[in-house]
């Protein structure tokens, strides 16, 4: 059952609607992403549920019980809710432990029962050896442990994060996402995490919401989003992809520029206008020498630019029609800069989109 | 562990923004729109309340009128110029280099900060008046020269645009100091970086980030030099000319022009709402947030050979707005008279034993000052402190309006204030007029804008998420505002209760329509000395005032700091 | 709360008044009335004397009626008659014994009906009668003179202006202190009876004079006192005699063309918040021994038979008056000040 409900849920800046009538429900323990572009309403959206700005249409309800909805909004604290914040947020003026503490001295716990909570979680998050430090003199990783830390510790109804990764270095950002993972299978609270990052949203995510100019694009566990985008926009955004357009033709094809003619095994087509056909880099096959039959998916092409990758190389190619393909090739395929190529796009990879 | 659900104590708490709000908006609406009110009321209407537009007519076609416009206006804009010409440098040299004695400096600067306007331009008065001052006896004595010559006259426009810079530029210096500190060094190793020379980085990075906080230091200066009555009343008058206050407040001269008066504050307001529209364009721009994320600590330049000139910049400095002057007081304070030599035949404590033992007004005047100066920096920086959050936060629909209505009174001199709340209070209504209620009410409205602009910045220095963090764990907005704004900002707050304090035991300008009997203040009874003019008199009662003062930064300053540290320092 | 506050300081404004009344022909100072006035324990005294002047009368008062608290008030008679004005107006009576420089304030108060009436007995006996109101609501206290002083060790006797027409010599461009009459009700006086002897050209070519421009009457002789400015155009006579006996090497001018006397009156306020002390009080006041403690320390003019004036002094009676007139001066006003303003700036 749906925990979390937006129902369409506005906010508006002005003239301009950042979230325009956004429908979402979040099972109860699920960890959803809202994943787009910067601009695209996904933290707007987060604070709306956070509470910390009101909506100008629409509602929002946890647990069946209405908390948002222009002029009845329930203020932040009255939630229970914890959110993880982009900056950390931490405070300069507390020491960690009075940071993780704060929650709980908030709900009038007994002072051995909040040494115990902070103690068990400054534990689960390795944090034990840092609880008389202050923020300013801790790394970033440790920043952001404290953080997590700091939400988890009140064991929160729904559990918020911004962007919590954003400020992390590489390695560390790969290693928190795993670690955020592991925390939400360990304490499974209900959680809404924004990201403009796709693989973090990949990594972590139970549901993915794909967020584009205030509206969800499309919603659906990793895999649906990736293997089946409904729009030319989330193809693009999730994963890399190839975009061509053209005509439909027949019951399942789309002719693009330069005679390429594409069959496409999934998708919708649009009966005017230009259908998008979305085929991934590593799903284009690309052969040094010329086939037997290339009627249909496939078209002869010159390689611009090609990079080794250590584990696949890279290739750019250029197609009749102006179009330039990327596409990646196994390691002993190596075709100099300027050669001609051909390229099968297999129907089954080939997704059509109406928009 | 599970996500159970816990009987959230905190569910049962209102959230009290709201209700705050409304009291806030109306306890501010009062404050300011009731005298607003009063002197529109007086501006466009008649000595029977006819509605007229005579008052303005007078005002465009009264040659006076006009030029006391032009000269203030003149000088606002050099004390402003004066100021950040002073100022920004010196707060680089204190904040970024290995400047020597750089907190004494900084303690320096403080004391001409906390230096009552008035009682500066009175000090100048004594070391450089045309004849009588001591740098000029100084200056025909170590040069042989007769009777009336002399090297500084203070009795001009420009004695007078340099006496109210000395004790206007430490808002500039104090900001813009503020801001060096902030200001991370990565953001100059950036710089560097990018190949830039020190000077370069200087001029492109480091001065450019401060701009911002020097605007609005000189902003400050420009309209306290624009509202400032005391200074020009002690120096104005004598060199022949009017300022605008000086000539509103002479328009109170029987019989009081009070329409005319009104209509002359108007402009005025005008004026400083444009100066404040350019200021917010101005940070709205260029503004950036520094706490919060990580940031190294200053960089500091090393001044090598320059270090000497750097200290005889700053020392010429003090000497000019704090030394000198303090020295004259004390001098006057001791002396039979201020061309009196420094002997021991001509000390004396005549001065002390008149204002403390003969003079009967001086107790109840000291009680006064005291218990408003504390009542109004407490009062007023609560209110300021609530309203530069819930306008920084934008948190309640329309919160926009308090800051407008907490920025407003620094549009109204102090003496049209002054007119505008002995209308508004001294009726049958409220009868005020005659209590310390009516001057607590006009200083809490005279410092707020004050108080707000010192501990707004303040807030535009604290990431909004550190709050929000503290309430999605449970805490009101009030909760939230005490435990984690408040702490952070603590060092903002005292030194906004400070600002306002001494603010409130120096004010006159108000003060003087609205003090009775009863209601005596130290500032007034040093402006009636003045009309008399008793300096020894007005030497001793100032220094009292700075004690006093001094006194309370000295105690502010040692305040423990609790646990909390906002920047360790390496 | 403030409605029997009010009541009671109208009850006690009419009382005072009453009493009055019935004491047209003077009042002397009674047992009752001291007792009535320690009762009463304060005595608010407004007054545009010198403030050491004004103190020190307080003083030897609270010894000779112990019991009698006396709160000194001063500012300047502009200041005070704004103050008055504006407490009145709302209501507000703090005031018993008022007291400016400016005759033409007394008129006012009087149209307005704020005085009380009742004279000491001295003064209806002793005092000119033009120097005493018809109706017995005021009296002139004191009397003083603007004169022309300078610094004796500044400028040489010989060289020392004699006349108000020497002060327009060339020579003493930048050297000249004068006060200002939209403050001061002296100097208000004198620029009315100057103008009308000299007309207002004499103030056009004085403003030539680089002229440092000080507010209250008692200011001049005080920058004369720093060395400021070694001549004052204008200043209270009384300051200068008070220099004179500090030992400043001070002298006075009285002009051939003739010097302005102010009369300071004093009154009671009709509503007097201390009806008793106020009436013991204005009585002190108009005593020998005040009168004679005015002269002797303030350097005021008195019009008491009994006071004997300073050796030293030049006696009113060999000075060329310039004697005041109130009411032609009240519609002059507000052109003194608009003239003034046009030739001397402020």
């Amino acid at each position: 059952m749906a925990f979390v409900e937006l129902v369409g849920l506005t906010k508006q800046f002005g003239s301009l609607a950042v979230v325009n009538k956004i429908n979402l429900a979040i099972d109860k323990g699920n960890l959803v992403c809202l994943l787009g572009p910067s601009g695209c309403g996904k933290t707007t959206t987060l604070r709306l549920i956070a509470g910390f700005i009101e909506p100008s249409g629409g509602e929002i309800r946890v647990g069946g019980k209405r908390i948002s909805a222009p002029g009845a909004s329930a203020p932040p604290e009255a939630r229970n809710m914890s959110m993880i914040f982009q900056s950390y947020a931490l405070w300069p003026h507390m020491t960690v432990y009075e940071n993780v503490a704060y929650g709980l001295r908030l709900r009038k716990l007994p002072k051995t029962e909040i040494r115990a909570r902070v103690d068990e979680i400054l534990a689960a998050t390795k944090l034990s050896a840092l609880g008389e430090r202050y923020p300013s003199e801790l790394s970033g990783g440790q920043q952001q442990r404290v953080s997590l830390a700091r939400a988890l510790v009140i064991k929160p109804e729904t559990l918020l994060l911004d962007e919590p990764l954003s400020n992390l270095d590489a390695n560390l950002r790969e290693e928190m996402r795993f670690e955020i993972r592991r925390l939400h299978d360990e304490f499974r609270y209900t959680t809404v995490y924004v990201t403009h990052d796709q693989s973090e949203a990949m990594t972590t995510a139970d549901l993915i919401v794909v967020m584009n100019q205030g509206i969800i694009e499309q919603s659906g566990t990793p895999e649906d989003i990736y293997q089946r985008p409904m729009s030319e926009f989330v193809a693009r955004f999730i994963g890399g992809t190839n975009i061509f357009k053209g005509k439909k033709v027949g019951t399942d094809s789309v002719a693009c520029a330069g005679g390429l003619v594409l069959r496409c095994a999934s998708g919708d087509f649009a009966d005017q206008g230009e259908t998008a056909v979305s085929v991934r880099h590593h799903d284009i096959l690309l052969f040094a020498d010329k086939p037997a039959s290339t009627d249909a998916n496939w078209i002869a092409g010159t390689v611009t630019r090609q990079i080794y990758l250590g584990s696949h190389r890279d290739y750019l190619v250029s197609i009749p029609g102006g179009e330039t393909v990327r596409t990646v090739a196994p390691i002993t395929v190596a075709i100099p800069v300027g050669q001609q190529v051909w390229l099968n796009f297999p129907p089954e990879h080939c997704r059509a989109l109406a928009h | 562990m599970t996500s159970t659900v816990q009987a959230p104590v905190f569910n049962r708490g209102i959230d009290f923004s709201k209700p705050v709000f409304i009291l806030l908006a109306a306890v501010l609406a009062v404050l300011v729109i009731l005298p607003l009110f009063w002197l529109m009321v007086y501006s466009f209407t008649d000595i029977d309340r006819n509605v007229t537009f005579d008052n303005f007519i007078k005002l465009v076609t009264d040659r006076a009128m006009r030029r006391s416009f032009g000269i203030a206006i003149g000088m606002a804009a050099l004390v402003g110029i004066l100021a950040c010409v002073v100022a920004t440098p010196m707060a680089w040299l204190v904040a970024r280099t290995d400047l020597p004695y750089a907190r004494f400096v900084r303690i320096l600067v403080t004391a001409s900060f906390v230096t009552p306007p008035f009682l500066g331009a009175i000090a100048w008065e004594i070391l450089a008046a045309p004849n009588s001052g001591i740098l000029n006896i100084l200056y025909r004595w170590i040069f042989g020269l007769t009777d009336g010559e002399f090297l500084f006259d203070i009795y001009t426009f420009t004695g007078l645009v340099f006496a109210i810079s000395c004790y206007t530029f430490p808002y500039v210096f104090t900001l813009v100091a503020n801001a060096l500190d902030r200001v991370p060094s990565d953001l100059e190793d950036a710089s560097s970086i990018l190949g830039a020379k020190w000077l370069t980085t200087l001029r492109r990075v480091t001065f450019p980030m401060v701009v911002p906080a020097m605007l609005a230091g000189a902003l400050i200066a420009i309209l306290q030099a624009l509202t400032m009555f005391g200074s020009p009343a002690i120096l104005a008058l004598p060199a022949g000319f009017h300022v605008i206050t000086t000539k509103i407040w002479s328009l109170f001269q029987y019989p009081p022009k009070l329409e005319l008066a009104a209509a002359a504050a108007i402009p005025l307001l005008l004026l400083t709402i444009i100066l404040l529209r350019g200021q917010k364009w101005i940070l709205g721009r260029k503004g950036y947030t520094v706490l919060g994320g990580k940031s190294g600590a200053p960089r500091v330049t090393e001044l090598g050979k320059f270090k000497w000139l750097a200290v005889a910049f700053v020392f010429g400095i003090l000497c000019l707005t704090v030394i000198f002057p303090y020295l004259a007081l004390i001098k006057t304070a001791f002396t039979e008279t201020i061309d009196a030599p420094l002997t021991w035949e001509s000390f004396t404590l005549k001065h002390f034993n008149f204002v403390f033992f003969e003079f009967s007004a001086t107790r109840l005047a000291v009680f006064n000052t005291l218990l408003l100066g504390v009542l109004t920096a407490t009062i007023c920086t609560v209110i300021a402190l609530v309203v530069s959050y819930l306008v920084s936060r934008k948190s309640v629909a329309g919160a926009g309006i308090l800051g407008v209505l907490a920025t407003a009174p620094v549009a109204i001199p102090g003496i049209v204030l002054g007119v505008g709340l002995f209308l508004s209070y001294a009726n049958p209504t409220f009868m005020l007029y005659g209590t310390l209620w009516i001057l607590l009410i006009a200083f809490l409205t005279i410092e707020m804008p004050a108080g707000y602009q010192q501990l707004s910045s303040a807030f535009q220095g604290v990431h909004p998420e550190l709050e929000e963090a503290s309430r999605i764990l449970g805490a009101t907005r009030l909760k939230a505002l005490w435990q984690i704004t408040a702490p952070m900002l603590r060092t903002s707050v005292v030194a906004t209760w400070c600002f306002v304090f001494i603010g409130t035991i120096r004010e006159l300008s108000a003060t003087i329509l609205l003090t009775t009997a009863n209601t005596k203040l130290v500032s007034v009874i040093i402006y009636d000395l003045n009309e008399s003019g008793d300096l020894g008199a007005i030497s001793v009662l100032g220094l009292l005032l700075l004690v006093v003062s001094f006194i309370v930064v000295y105690i502010a300053s040692k305040m423990p700091l609790g646990a909390g540290r906002l920047q360790p320092r390496g | 709360m403030w409605g029997k506050r009010t009541a009671f300081v109208a009850l006690a404004g009419a009382m005072a008044w009453s009493v009055s009344v019935a004491h047209a022909d003077g009042y002397e100072i009674t047992p009752e009335l001291v007792e009535a006035a320690k009762a009463e324990g304060t005595v608010v005294f407004y007054t545009a004397t010198d403030v050491a002047v004004a103190e020190k009368l307080g003083k030897t008062f609270e010894e000779e009626y112990p019991g009698v608290k006396v709160q000194v008030e001063r500012a300047g008679s502009e200041r005070v008659f704004q103050r008055i004005g504006q407490e009145i107006s709302t209501g507000i009576h703090n005031a018993d014994v008022i007291e400016t420089s400016d005759a033409v304030h007394f008129l006012m108060f009087k149209k307005e009906g704020w005085l009380a009436s009742g004279l000491p007995a001295n003064v209806l006996k002793d005092w000119p009668k033009e120097e005493q109101d018809a109706d017995g609501q005021y009296a002139a206290y004191r009397a003083h003179l603007s004169v022309i002083a300078y610094r004796s060790d500044m400028i040489k006797d010989e060289e020392a202006p004699k006349s108000l027409a020497d002060l327009l010599d060339p020579k003493w461009k930048g050297k000249m202190v004068k006060a200002h009459p939209g403050y001061s009700g002296t100097i208000m006086t004198a620029t009315y009876a100057i103008s009308q002897l000299l007309g207002w050209e004499y103030f056009e070519k004085l403003s030539a004079q680089d002229i440092m421009q000080v507010q209250s009457s008692t200011e001049p002789p005080k920058k004369l006192a720093q060395g400021e400015r070694a001549l004052q155009a204008d200043g209270n006579e009384y300051n200068v005699f008070r220099l004179i006996d500090d030992g400043v090497p001070v002298k006075i001018v009285y002009a051939t063309e003739g010097t302005p006397l102010v009369v300071g009156n004093a009154a009671v306020l009709a509503k007097a918040p201390h009806p008793n002390a106020a009436k013991l009080f204005y009585a002190y006041l108009f005593s020998q021994e005040a009168q004679q403690l005015n002269s002797d320390f303030g350097g005021l003019r008195s019009f008491h038979p009994g006071v004997k004036e300073k050796a030293g002094r030049t006696p009113i009676k060999d000075i060329k008056l310039l004697l005041p007139d109130s009411a032609g001066q009240e519609k002059e006003m507000e052109n003194i000040k608009a003239k003034y303003e046009e030739y001397f700036g402020t």
